[in-house]
């Protein structure tokens, strides 16, 4: 009985063992088909196990750190239409720049998509990636949500609002950013780590249309009114806004939209008793961010990936892509969903989304200098 | 006329030359790393030192100290309860208080905190049915105390398995001995079976320690600041690798530092006590109140670190089972499982044959040997993977001439964009836990089947398959369950090297949970810990019946 | 001579004092020598050097004409086809006896391997016992066992390390008359290293004394222990 145990397992790990190898050696063109003959070997679809073959038309090979599900139906409905396979690695954006990197010009991903502007810079900085002439981009995506260079380009767009307690504080309390400094919110006010980039990202825009000086003093003023020391997600904020921890967070809409759409009733609950208000309106904008796509300067498949690109942002795509994620779409023709309506109108900070990247590093380190954890 | 040399290139050729191969894999990628370290610093780097060092060590070193502490505490308590006594549930404990291992601490953090919080299940009842509103500072795990007690909590498995084989093993004529001396099972545990498990103890809580270093998950979310928190900020908000490399470089000498201090504070105390005469313990019956006791603390632990975050799990994946029905499951349920499967056995034999070769050799290369088995588990993930990148892009440049022979369009990076890559890293990363287990089955078996086996005329590779495997099967058996659940829940290696739409269980998990969507990934994460929780059982019963 | 042993040093690498010093000894072939001494004597390291377990600084060790170890030999343990009988047996626990019996027969076929393990099942009165594991057995049972499997392969020399350490009294007795009566019976050639004089005297056929790694006296039992 055991010896037959062991022939089994040890049979299952040679025969594994050999498909892997089998995969390094047989066909060697290209990584999706190795990953087929040792997951899914018999798998549905036959797949074209060419990606990063040029002479072929058949895939364009994406790096992204957008992960939802409806992503890979959009994928899907873009191979559809152009018979053209999506191949994706799905990682955090700056170990897929690090990676992108590493492979130098060998590398066989064609397009980045990462969630914030910020990365999109660093890529384009560390030259990684390449510009694109499309009349379709330059018409579906708006100049400041895209670079100078045309070296990436935002696909969807959130803004980092002010989420308060119902209960406890009035809209009309609320003004701006700068605001939130002001000693009376004392104790009240409740946000994430500054190792989070949309905090980063923030803090940039700040040093960008404010300077370096006031943008550090509005950092030492928000930590010293934290109702307590950063912790947890954005959604967390949201809750503890609700818990009455703290009265006011500073958060991204989308998370209101999840919790909204939450599995549990005691979370929509409590994004109902939150309200959301679109600070700087009278005067710089609430900042916004983007989640953009760049074609890699190596890319193999560059016409398939443009092709993606455009697709994406698309009529029919950017609805779907936004709505994953309760964003608003790039594409100023496409309307925001239901729930992002209902908050209204908005006047988002006027400036060139690459200042995000370019002052990434001096927020960072604003954020150390004053202790924000 | 020293002719040691000769001892070597006589006795143990193949075992050499594959250690050697092995070891050389293993640093290739590191070396990378080790060069970045010594590179003088720059701005960014006086940034970090001036701003961050401090209370970063602080909090790393705060960290390690307690959990350290109360990993030890319970994990040779319940290794002793479990194996010294007899108590309801006892056969049903011991193999149970392993299952923590497979829930991954990030998502422990995370569902403790969905537990706790205002909108939690806890809170909800409070609130709702009983109208009593609490104050929210007792039910935030989100704090120091938290972490320790998501680490403790999930990691000592790692001290309790050591410690029970052991003394399972080990200690059945000292424990019985100590008896007729007369001494109370409390003095039993402290004069004897504690300075005697040390050795093993100490090994379980090296990876602890190695583990908590190394997080990310739990600390982000808690808003900890530790050394990885340094690393990562510096690499990902500074965008400068290079300084980030050179702290992962501290970190990783802090650690060599504390475990050559424990080597020198062991100094001769050295003792591996081998017996060849296995015989199991025979378990001493607790009656009335001291067996209620044994039961009510094995069970208060498995409750807090595996059955209420499972039954917290179980309920979310019920909330948001709908939201996920589309996910193939069962395609990352493979593609787990051959990661795992094939990866972990390819750990243990390296760890085998190197083990073997140091354990017949005492010399300084056998302690270096030794010592670059644990490289990998002592670096954070996503560092070792930049190496193995640039190694595998290396390797792919110069294999470019084979790959165009085979196939003329070839693309130029083949292995780098295959599993190959992958399994290489995780086996730089989990042979530290692989060879643990198997050095400690070596030390348990000693040499003189060895010397017994080569007077008959077998050399060392003859004796190693015909005696050795077979009484060296309970570690390799340990080894293989620990590493392959390890690999299960693995996600920075895996996240940043996998090839094209190469999706598991961790990644789904990681992915729901990094879009702040937990309860979307409570079902990959109960798969992950069903499968874990069947091996688990299934090399438990097959580890028993080798015994009896 | 057929065992030649001359000027052996060995010196443990963590030890600051050479636990074997000049050792020289001859044997003729069927000859029993032992070797006796207190325990830290030294006397099992000059056991192990001849097993090939441990290697010499210097000397030299011939068997039968054949250079085991001198300045540019060293044979392997598992070449030199001597046999060895630990002193707590380290039978494999998980082989039965026969299993264990014949382990070191791997040259032989499967019949010529039944018929060893019958002679020497024999010759060790364990007939019975071949399925058998250790732990299923006594001590003196034991002790046969690990004496039958060196035997198996017909050994050029037979060494014995305290072969009775592990019994009682009684059983030390009757077990020294059966390995007597082993010995002569086979003619091997062997050493026994013990602390217990009666054991050399009432087996050996020459004695040697080992003090801190050195050879005190040696020649016939009856001189040398008298």
């Amino acid at each position: 009985m055991k010896k037959i145990l062991f022939f089994i397992t040890f049979g299952l790990i040679v025969l594994l063992l050999a498909g892997t190898l089998a995969g390094c050696t047989a066909t060697p063109q290209d990584g999706s088909s190795k990953q087929k003959s040792e997951g899914e070997a018999s798998s549905q679809e036959e797949t074209s196990n060419t990606a990063g073959n040029s002479e072929d038309k058949g895939v364009v090979n994406l790096y992204t750190n957008r992960h939802y599900d409806t992503d890979q139906q959009i994928f899907d409905m873009f191979t559809e239409e152009t018979g053209i396979k999506v191949n994706v690695v799905k990682g955090d954006s700056d170990e897929l720049i690090e990676r992108l990197a590493r492979e130098g010009k060998d590398t066989q991903a064609d397009l980045l998509i990462t969630a914030d502007a910020a990365r999109l810079h660093r890529a384009k900085v560390k030259g990684l990636l390449q510009p694109v002439e499309s009349d379709v981009l330059f018409k579906n995506i708006p100049e400041n949500l895209r670079d100078i260079d045309n070296q990436w380009f935002g696909l969807t767009v959130r803004g980092r609002v002010i989420v308060y307690a119902k209960d406890r504080v009035s809209p009309s309390e609320l003004s701006t950013y700068e605001d939130l400094t002001n000693p009376k919110w004392k104790g009240k006010i409740l946000v994430r780590s500054s190792s989070n980039v949309y905090n980063q990202s923030l803090l940039a825009s700040f040093i960008a249309i404010n300077g370096r000086e006031q943008a550090k003093q509005w950092a030492r003023g928000i930590v010293e009114n934290m109702a307590r020391e950063p912790k947890g997600n954005d959604r967390a904020q949201a809750i503890a806004v609700a818990a009455g921890v703290g009265d006011i967070a500073i958060m991204n809409t989308y998370y209101i939209g999840k919790m909204l759409n939450s599995s549990n009733p005691e979370e929509v609950k409590a994004a109902k008793s939150v309200g959301v208000f679109f600070p700087n309106q009278d005067t710089t904008g609430t900042h916004i961010n983007v989640s953009g796509i760049g074609l890699t300067k190596y890319a193999k498949n560059k016409e398939n990936a443009i092709k993606l690109m455009e697709f994406l942002a698309s009529e029919k795509a950017q609805k779907l892509f936004a709505e994953a994620n309760f964003e608003y779409p790039a594409n100023p023709s496409v309307e925001p969903s239901e729930l992002l309506k209902s908050w209204g109108d908005f006047k988002p900070q006027d400036i060139q989304l690459s200042k995000l990247g370019e002052y990434n590093d001096e927020a960072v380190k604003i954020f150390n200098e004053v202790g924000w954890k | 006329m020293f002719k040691t040399s000769r001892l070597k290139a006589t006795y143990l050729n193949t075992w050499a030359l594959l250690s050697l191969i092995f070891v050389l894999l293993i640093l290739a990628p590191n070396v990378n790393i080790l060069i970045n370290a010594l590179k003088p610093g720059n701005e960014n780097w006086y940034h970090i030192k001036e701003y961050l060092l401090k209370d970063y060590i602080i909090n790393s070193l705060t960290l390690v100290a307690f959990t350290g502490l109360f990993t030890v505490l319970l994990g040779t308590t319940l290794a002793w309860l479990v194996s010294v006594f007899e108590f309801p549930f006892r056969k049903f404990f011991k193999w149970g208080l392993i299952l923590p291992l497979a829930i991954p601490p990030y998502i422990a953090a995370y569902t403790y905190d969905g537990l706790l919080n205002y909108t939690g299940v806890i809170q909800t009842f409070l609130r709702n049915s009983l109208k009593i509103s609490v104050n929210q500072k007792y039910f935030n795990i989100m704090s120091m105390e938290g972490a320790v007690f998501i680490f403790t909590a999930f990691l000592y498995p790692y001290v309790y398995i050591i410690t029970k084989s052991f003394l399972e093993k080990q200690s059945a004529s000292l424990i019985e001995n100590s008896r007729m001396l007369g001494r109370s099972p409390l003095e039993i545990f402290f004069y004897v079976i504690l300075p005697l498990s040390r050795t093993a103890i100490l090994g379980g809580v090296s990876l602890v320690i190695l583990e908590v270093l190394n997080d990310y998950g739990v600390v982000k979310y808690f808003g900890i600041v530790t050394f990885s928190t340094a690393i990562f900020k510096t690499w990902f908000a500074l965008g400068d690798i290079d300084s980030a490399v050179k702290l992962a470089a501290i970190l990783m000498f802090m650690v060599f530092a504390v475990l050559l201090m424990e080597n020198l504070l062991r100094g001769r105390k050295k003792f591996s006590y081998t017996t060849s005469k296995v015989r199991p313990i025979t378990p001493l019956k607790l009656q009335g109140m001291k067996a209620a006791g044994a039961f009510v603390y094995c069970f208060t632990v498995f409750s807090l670190s595996f059955l209420i975050p499972t039954l917290q799990l179980v309920y979310w994946a019920f909330l948001a089972y709908q939201k996920v029905l589309h996910v193939k499951f069962w395609v990352l349920i493979i593609n787990s499982l051959s990661a795992a499967l094939v990866s972990s056995v390819l750990v243990i034999a390296i760890a085998v044959v190197i083990a073997n070769y140091c354990r017949l050799n005492d010399g300084l290369i056998s302690k270096i040997y030794s010592k670059i088995t644990t490289l990998g588990y002592s670096i954070p993930g996503s560092v070792i993977a930049m190496g193995v990148i640039v190694f595998f892009v290396g390797l792919d440049r110069r294999l470019v001439w084979l790959y165009h022979m085979i196939s003329e369009n070839s693309s130029k990076l083949v292995l780098s964009t295959s599993m190959a890559m992958l399994t290489f890293a995780y086996i730089i990363r989990f042979l530290a836990i692989g060879y643990n287990a198997i050095e400690a089955g070596f030390a348990r078996i000693g040499r003189k089947f060895l010397e017994a086996s080569r007077t008959l005329g077998m050399n060392v590779t003859q004796t190693f398959f015909k005696v050795e495997l077979k009484m060296l099967q309970p570690a390799i058996i340990s080894g293989l369950v620990l590493v392959f659940i390890d690999i299960l829940k693995e996600l920075p290696l895996t996240l940043i090297l996998r090839p094209f739409n190469f999706d598991t269980l961790a990644t789904k998990s990681f992915e729901y949970a990094g879009d702040e969507m937990i309860h979307e990934a409570a079902i990959s994460s109960l798969i992950i810990i069903i499968i874990s929780a069947v091996s688990v059982y299934f090399f438990y019963k097959i580890g028993d019946r080798e015994e009896s | 001579m057929y065992v030649e042993i001359k000027n052996l040093n060995f010196k443990y690498k963590a030890s600051r004092e050479t636990t074997v010093v000049d050792f020289s000894l001859d044997m003729e072939k069927g000859e029993t020598v032992s070797i006796v001494g207190e325990s830290g004597s030294g006397k099992s390291t000059v056991l192990r050097l001849i097993a090939g377990l441990e290697i010499p600084l210097s000397g030299v060790i011939k068997v039968n004409n054949k250079v085991m170890v001198d300045d540019s030999t060293f044979i392997a343990p598992e070449k030199r086809d001597i046999g060895m009988v630990f002193q707590d047996y380290a039978l494999f626990p998980h082989m039965t006896v026969a299993q264990n019996i014949t382990f070191g027969l791997k040259r032989l076929t499967n019949k010529e391997k039944k018929e060893r393990l019958a002679e020497v099942l024999e010759l060790v009165s364990l007939e019975k016992f071949k399925d058998r594991y250790p732990y299923e057995l006594s001590g003196g049972q034991q002790q046969r066992v690990a004496l039958a499997r060196a035997l198996a392969p017909k050994p050029s020399l037979l060494l014995l390390d305290e072969p009775f350490s592990n019994l009682d009294a009684d059983l030390q007795k009757k077990i020294r008359e059966q390995l007597k009566h082993i010995l002569k019976c086979t003619g091997i050639t062997s050493i026994l290293v013990t602390h217990d004089k009666e054991d050399a005297l009432s087996i050996a056929d020459s004695v040697v004394v080992l003090k801190e790694g050195r050879i005190v006296r040696a020649g016939s039992p009856a001189q040398v222990l008298a």
